[in-house]
C-alpha cells in the first residue's frame, strides 16, 4: 500500500512537472535557472543536464515594483528616520518559492536595488518578476532591466522598452547574459526612464575580472600573482590590483515628485529639482551606518547596502563609482587620499595600443550614466577616519537639512 | 504612469503612421552613395544670414528662435553645418537681419581674418543690427570636428539658436584625420543643444528675457527633440530643422560618431549596444605620439560627458560577438554568414547555432516597443500581436543614444523626447542609403 502511495505521488508529480513545463514562460512567475527545480532561482540539481550545458550558470530573480524608503534628515523630522518617500524599485526574491514572490514582493522595493556582482564568464540568468505597484493600483506599468553598458548588447535582452520587451505585472522575464567584459556598470528600468529612474529603480552592477583565477605563481610582466590576489581589470600588470573594493553609486530625487506620485498627481517633470543626494541610496550619516534600514511605512528593509569605506593600512582601494542622477553631474571628492583612476565605462584605461591613460586625481566627475574605478593607495596613509564626499557643495545636504548628502567615511585601521 | 504611457503610445502611434515614410525619405534624400554621410553644405565660400524663425519640438510646441540661415533661406536649427577640406581658405559672409548686432566665432581655428565689421563685439567682429554684413575668412588647417556660434551677447543669441557645425575633412578618404586608425564606414553628426522655452517667447514678445533663472525644458541633437529625431534630412514639416540624427550601421563597421556640446549645459551621452572609442577632442587627435601614433590615446567608454563648446569624435562598432547565442538565430547546420570568429569553433566568441538560453515570455506577458522586430535575432520578423511594432521593416536593432540625465528625455512636461535618437544595426546586406 505504502509503495502504489509512493508510485502515485511521483506520477502526481512527474504529471505536476509536466504543467510546469508546458506552462513554460506562460507561467505567471516563471524563473528560468538551470538546475533549479523548484523555481526558486536557486540551483539545486547539480547533475541537471542543462545546468552541465551552462556550467557557469548564475541565477538571480528580482522583483520590479514598489514600496517606501527613508531620507537621512533625522534632525528635520526628529525621530530614527528622516522623511518617508515613496519609490519604484527592485528587490531580491532569489530563493523565494515561485508561489510566494508577488506577496513578499508587493511593496517591498529596495533601493538601491539589489547589488548584482559576477565574475568573468559567468552566464548571468537574472528573472525580473513585476509584481505591479499596489501604492498605485491605477498604474500598469511594464518593467526591464537595462544592463547600462553592456558590450554588444541584443535589442532582447537590453531592457529598452521601445526596441524590445517588457514585463507586465504578474509576469516574469529572463534575461540572459554571458559576462564577457570585466569593469563598474550599472543596472536600471528603462521604462518611461525619467519616471521610473526619479522613482528608485537602479543599482550597483560589476564584474570580476578573469585575472583574478590566475595559477598562483604567474608571473604578470614582472608582478607575480597569488591565489587570493584581485584586479580590477585584465591588466596584464597587475597595475589594478586591489584589497579591498566598494560600490559607490550616486543618486538623487526630488521629493516632490515622489509625494506626487503616491498621491496620484501629475508629475512635475519640468520642475524636477533633486534635493536629497546620496551614495548607495543614503544620504550622509546614514552612509555609514552599516546597518540594514527598515522603512517607516510597512517596516520592510528597504536600504541594504551602505557606503562606508573600511581598510588597512597598506591596503588598496577599490572604489567602482557610478552615477544614476537623472539631474545632476557630481563631483566625488576625495581630499586627502588621492585616487589612481584605472577605468572608465567598464573598461581600463588603456590606449589602443596598450598606453596608461590612468591618473592620480582628487576628483572625478560623473554625469548620468558614467563609472570609474579608482584606486586609493594607503601606504602612505596614517590610521584614521577620511572623508569623500561631493564638491558640489549644495549637495552635502539631504533637503533642507545641512551635513548630510553625498558624503562618507574611509575608515583606514592599523 | 497612466498619462505619460498614452503619451508615449501616442508617440508610437503618430510614428506608425508614418513609420513608412520615414525610411522612404531617408532613403530619397541622402540616397546616392554606399554609405551615410554627413548632411551638410560643402564649399569654402558660404553665405550665412543671422534671421528670426521658427522651431518645432517633439510635443508639437513652435518657439521662435533665431537661426543661421543659408543663401537667404529659412533660419536653421543648428546652422547650416559647413563641410570643407583640410587646407581649404573659407570665407563665410554673415548678413545680419536681426534687431541687434550678431557675429560668428570659430574656436579651433587659427587666425581667423574679420573684414568689415560694423562693431566689435564680445568674442567677434559684428554685423550691425538690421542688414549689417561681415566676413570671416580662415584657413581650415586641421582636419577634425568643430562648430561655429556668435560671439555677440552670447548668452541670449547661443539660447536662441545662432551656434552650426564645421567639418573639415582630411585629405584622406573616409577617415577622420590624417591616419588610418580614424577610419570609418558611416559617419553621424550629434550636435547637442537645450533651450529653455520662456526665454524665447519674452525674446518674440519684445520684453527683456531673465537669462540668470534659466531652465532648459527642450533638449536637442542636431536641432530637433525626440522623436523628431527619427525623422529624415529635410522633412518639409521641419522647414528650420532640416537635419535627423537617425543613424544606421551593419554589424563590425566603424561609425564616426562626431559629437558638439554647443548649448550652455554638460549633457552625458549614452550609447546602447557597445562602448565607443574616443579618437579626437576639439579636432584633436588623442595621439601618445603626435604625427606618428595614430589616435591611440582614447578611452573607451560608455557614456561621453558634452560640454558646453566641446566636440568629441569617437569610433563606434558593434559586432554582436560572444553573447552565448548565435545572434542571426542560425541553427547548427546553416552555413555561416557573420564573422569568421563567430563561426570558427576555436573562436572565444564561437556563437554559432546556439540557441538562446532562455525563453522569452508568451505575448499576454509582454508589452511591445515600437521598434522590436518581433524576433531577437539580427534581420528577422517575428509575429506580433495586431497593432504592435511595426516601426522595424528589415528586423534592425535599434539602441537608442540619449543623454543618461532622463530628465532631458522630456519635451517640456510630457515624456518621451528630449535628447534621443536611436541608432539602427542592420542586418549584413541591408542597405543604408
Amino acid at each position: 500500500m505504502k509503495r502504489v502511495y509512493g508510485v502515485a505521488i511521483k506520477m502526481v508529480l512527474a504529471s505536476l512537472a509536466l504543467v510546469f513545463v508546458a506552462g513554460g514562460a506562460g507561467a505567471d512567475v516563471y524563473v528560468q535557472c538551470p538546475g533549479d527545480t523548484d523555481g526558486d532561482g536557486v540551483i539545486d540539481d547539480f547533475t541537471d543536464p542543462e545546468l552541465l550545458a551552462h556550467p557557469n550558470a548564475v541565477c538571480m530573480h528580482i522583483t520590479g515594483g514598489d514600496g517606501f524608503i527613508n531620507m537621512a534628515d533625522t534632525t528635520v523630522t526628529g525621530g530614527a528616520r528622516g522623511r518617508q518617500l515613496y519609490m519604484f524599485g527592485f528587490a531580491d526574491v532569489t530563493g523565494v518559492p515561485p508561489l510566494d514572490v508577488i506577496d513578499e514582493g508587493t511593496t517591498a522595493a529596495w533601493y538601491p536595488g539589489p547589488l548584482i556582482e559576477l565574475d568573468e564568464g559567468d552566464e548571468f540568468y537574472l528573472s525580473l518578476t513585476n509584481v505591479g505597484m499596489a501604492r498605485r493600483p491605477d498604474l500598469d506599468d511594464p518593467h526591464t532591466v537595462h544592463w547600462h553598458g553592456y558590450a554588444d548588447a541584443s535589442p532582447a535582452f537590453d531592457g529598452l522598452p521601445d526596441v524590445s520587451i517588457s514585463i507586465h505585472m504578474g509576469g516574469t522575464l529572463t534575461y540572459y547574459y554571458q559576462a564577457n567584459e570585466p569593469g563598474t556598470y550599472m543596472y536600471h528600468c528603462h521604462v518611461e526612464a525619467t519616471e521610473h529612474m526619479q522613482m528608485g529603480m537602479l543599482a550597483n552592477l560589476y564584474v570580476n575580472a578573469a585575472q583574478n583565477d590566475l595559477p598562483d605563481g604567474t608571473n604578470l610582466n614582472g608582478f607575480i600573482h597569488h591565489t587570493g590576489y584581485e584586479y580590477a581589470y585584465n591588466d596584464g600588470d597587475g597595475s589594478t590590483y586591489y584589497d579591498v573594493d566598494f560600490p559607490l553609486q550616486l543618486s538623487s530625487m526630488d521629493p516632490e515628485f515622489h509625494d506626487a506620485s503616491e498621491s496620484t498627481q501629475p508629475l512635475p517633470f519640468a520642475l524636477m529639482n533633486d534635493t536629497y543626494a546620496m551614495l548607495n541610496g543614503r544620504g550622509y550619516p546614514e552612509t555609514v551606518n552599516t546597518a540594514e534600514l527598515a522603512n517607516t511605512e510597512n517596516g520592510v528593509v528597504s536600504q541594504r547596502e551602505n557606503a562606508l569605506v573600511e581598510a588597512n593600512v597598506g591596503d588598496k582601494v577599490l572604489l567602482r563609482i557610478s552615477n544614476l542622477s537623472i539631474t545632476e553631474y557630481f563631483t566625488l571628492m576625495s581630499p586627502q587620499i588621492p585616487m589612481r583612476i584605472v577605468g572608465t565605462g567598464a573598461r581600463e584605461l588603456r590606449g589602443t595600443g596598450g598606453a596608461d591613460l590612468s591618473y592620480l586625481t582628487n576628483s572625478v566627475n560623473l554625469g548620468g550614466g558614467e563609472a570609474f574605478d579608482a584606486i586609493l593607495d594607503t601606504a602612505d596613509v596614517a590610521p584614521g577616519t577620511y572623508f569623500i564626499y561631493t564638491s558640489n557643495l549644495n549637495f552635502l545636504s539631504n533637503n533642507t537639512e545641512e551635513r548630510g548628502g553625498i558624503m562618507t567615511e574611509i575608515h583606514i585601521n592599523p | 504612469m497612466k498619462t505619460a504611457t498614452d503619451t508615449a503610445l501616442r508617440h508610437v502611434s503618430a510614428l506608425r503612421r508614418i513609420g513608412i515614410s520615414i525610411l522612404m525619405l531617408a532613403g530619397l534624400l541622402i540616397g546616392g552613395t554606399a554609405q551615410a554621410v554627413i548632411t551638410g553644405t560643402t564649399g569654402v565660400n558660404f553665405n550665412l544670414t543671422a534671421k528670426e524663425g521658427y522651431v518645432s519640438m517633439g510635443d508639437g510646441a513652435t518657439i521662435y528662435m533665431w537661426g543661421y540661415a543659408l543663401n537667404g533661406g529659412p533660419a536653421q536649427l543648428p546652422g547650416p553645418t559647413l563641410i570643407v577640406n583640410e587646407g581649404d581658405v573659407v570665407t563665410v559672409t554673415l548678413t545680419n537681419d536681426l534687431a541687434e548686432a550678431v557675429s560668428i566665432t570659430f574656436p579651433g581655428q587659427a587666425d581667423v581674418v574679420t573684414t568689415g565689421a560694423d562693431s566689435q563685439g564680445y568674442l567677434a567682429g559684428e554685423a550691425a543690427a538690421s542688414g549689417g554684413e561681415v566676413t570671416y575668412t580662415f584657413t581650415a588647417s586641421n582636419p577634425g570636428t568643430y562648430q561655429y556660434h556668435s560671439g555677440s551677447n552670447v548668452a541670449l543669441q547661443i539660447e536662441m539658436g545662432l551656434a552650426g557645425a564645421l567639418v573639415v575633412r582630411p585629405n584622406a578618404m573616409n577617415q577622420a584625420y590624417d591616419s588610418p586608425s580614424t577610419a570609418f564606414h558611416q559617419e553621424y553628426l550629434f550636435f547637442l543643444q537645450e533651450m529653455d522655452p520662456h526665454i524665447h517667447t519674452a525674446v518674440e514678445a519684445g520684453e527683456t528675457p531673465d537669462l540668470t533663472n534659466r531652465q532648459a525644458q527642450y533638449w536637442m541633437i542636431n536641432g530637433r527633440s525626440g522623436p523628431d529625431t527619427f525623422f529624415a534630412d529635410g522633412v518639409p514639416w521641419l522647414p528650420n530643422q532640416p537635419y535627423g540624427a537617425m543613424a544606421r550601421t551593419h554589424p563590425n563597421e566603424k561609425v564616426l560618431m562626431r559629437v558638439v556640446g554647443a548649448g550652455l549645459d554638460l549633457h552625458p551621452f549614452h550609447t546602447h549596444g557597445q562602448n565607443f572609442r574616443v579618437i579626437a577632442r576639439d579636432g584633436r587627435m588623442r595621439e601618445t605620439i603626435p604625427g606618428l601614433s595614430g589616435a591611440d590615446a582614447g578611452i573607451s567608454d560608455f557614456t561621453l560627458t558634452v560640454a558646453p563648446g566641446q566636440t568629441y569624435d569617437a569610433i563606434w562598432s558593434w559586432e554582436g560577438k560572444n553573447l552565448g547565442w548565435d545572434i542571426f538565430g542560425h541553427a547548427p547546420g546553416d552555413p555561416c554568414e557573420a564573422s569568421a570568429e563567430e563561426c570558427d569553433p576555436a573562436s572565444p566568441y564561437y556563437d554559432h547555432g546556439k540557441p538562446i538560453p532562455v525563453t522569452l515570455p508568451e505575448q499576454q506577458f509582454l508589452t511591445f516597443g515600437g521598434f522590436w522586430s518581433g524576433s531577437p535575432f539580427l534581420g528577422q520578423e517575428g509575429a506580433l500581436p495586431p497593432g504592435e511594432g511595426g516601426l522595424n521593416l528589415d528586423g534592425g536593432f535599434f539602441y537608442m543614444w540619449h543623454s543618461h540625465a532622463e530628465e532631458e528625455l522630456c519635451n517640456y512636461d510630457i515624456f518621451p523626447g528630449g535628447m534621443m535618437t536611436m541608432m539602427i544595426v542592420e542586418a549584413p546586406g541591408v542597405p543604408i542609403p
